[in-house]
């Protein structure tokens, strides 16, 4: 128990150093540096890949076997989340709207 | 128009935001009650929205733990997801260097993606207006509390809820919503895609080491399509 404290904070530790270090990278030193093109390049494909690999697995997978049918209540519910995010661009719109199709298609496959 | 006090340049940032609040905070909510199932005590996940303040790291990081998966690689994850402040930290920084270092590491750990884009959307790096910082900051404090608050609903009256509404589900919901706005050009679509695939394949790696490899194809993917689509589309 104490372990899982001592890691749990690490953890926090650690995130919160990282995340003001992508905050603060350039801000902070205040000098004229300039991020190169490659960078650039690479920083916009990385948070969307990361953030897809999260999710894809969150909704296809259930018990750690793939399951690509209508009977899946989290990846309908996340496909429709998709379709909302696009078309509303509203956080709260996707979330109650994914959450109401995650418990009826819940409820409708018994 | 001539901003001749902090104060109001404060208050003008602070109204400019507030709307934005409809989106933060429900996220927050959802990221409070995320991090308590996650087996985070009350205390640390307080903790974690005050330091790490960065939603879609804390809400990425969180299936790890529940995997128990190794530090560092939680540590990466948080900041491939926050990379994109590596962009905005490199915008602000010519707006910003004329302030103290305090201030600068203030703006700098208060900065939020609504916020950024509105700064950004109203002052070019060579205006000289002295008071621009303040702006930043009062839109940036009202998306700052509207976090805090929200998260700690979240955290303390999350416990109320009970476990067959699965809320945990609103993480991976609240991540999608970030996530669409992202998917801003043909590359990037083909990278996430080509990221879930990996991600998919790769599920059953050890240490979660198929989330890295997914990061690296979803940007070799994305690198691949840019240059492949570069020569007909032209540049932007």
């Amino acid at each position: 128990m104490l372990d899982e404290a001592w890691f749990a904070w690490t953890l926090i530790a650690g995130m919160g150093l990282v995340a003001f270090f992508t905050r603060a990278v350039f801000v902070l030193p205040g000098s004229h540096l300039r991020l190169p093109a490659t960078a650039e390049r690479v920083l916009r494909y990385a948070p969307a890949a990361a953030l897809m690999a999260i999710v894809v697995p969150d909704l296809a997978l259930v018990h750690g076997t793939l399951s690509i049918s209508i009977e899946n209540p989290r990846l309908v519910a996340g496909l429709v989340a998709f379709a909302l995010a696009a078309g509303t661009r509203s956080i709260l719109a996707t979330i109650v709207g994914g959450m109401t199709v995650l418990l009826l298609v819940r409820s409708l496959a018994g | 128009m001539t901003l001749r006090e902090p104060g109001s340049a404060l208050r003008e940032g602070a109204l400019a935001s507030a709307p934005l609040l409809v989106g933060i905070v429900p996220w927050g909510v959802v990221a409070g009650v995320a991090m308590v199932s996650a087996g985070l005590t009350q205390a640390q996940a307080v903790a974690m929205s005050l330091l790490v303040f960065a939603g879609s790291a804390q809400l990425a990081v969180l299936p790890l733990l529940i995997a128990k998966a190794p530090l560092w690689l939680m540590c990466a994850t948080a900041l491939v997801v926050n990379l994109r402040y590596v962009i905005y930290s490199a915008v602000l920084a010519p707006h910003f260097e004329h302030l103290s270092r305090p201030w600068r590491a203030l703006l700098s750990y208060i900065t939020v993606d609504g916020t950024f884009a509105l700064f950004v959307g109203k002052y070019r790096p060579e205006d000289a207006k002295p008071h621009k910082h303040w702006f930043f900051l009062g839109g940036s404090l009202v998306m700052w509390a509207g976090w805090q608050i929200s998260s700690c609903v979240g955290i303390f009256a999350g416990a109320l809820i009970p476990p067959s509404w699965s809320l945990e589900f609103a993480a991976t919901l609240a991540l999608i919503a970030v996530l669409v706005p992202l998917l801003f050009d043909r590359a990037v679509v083909c990278g996430a895609l080509a990221a879930g695939a990996v991600a998919l394949a790769a599920a059953k790696w050890p240490l979660n080491l198929g989330l890295l490899a997914a990061i690296a194809a979803g940007v070799a993917v994305g690198l691949a399509v840019a240059r492949l689509g570069a020569p007909r589309a032209g540049r932007g």
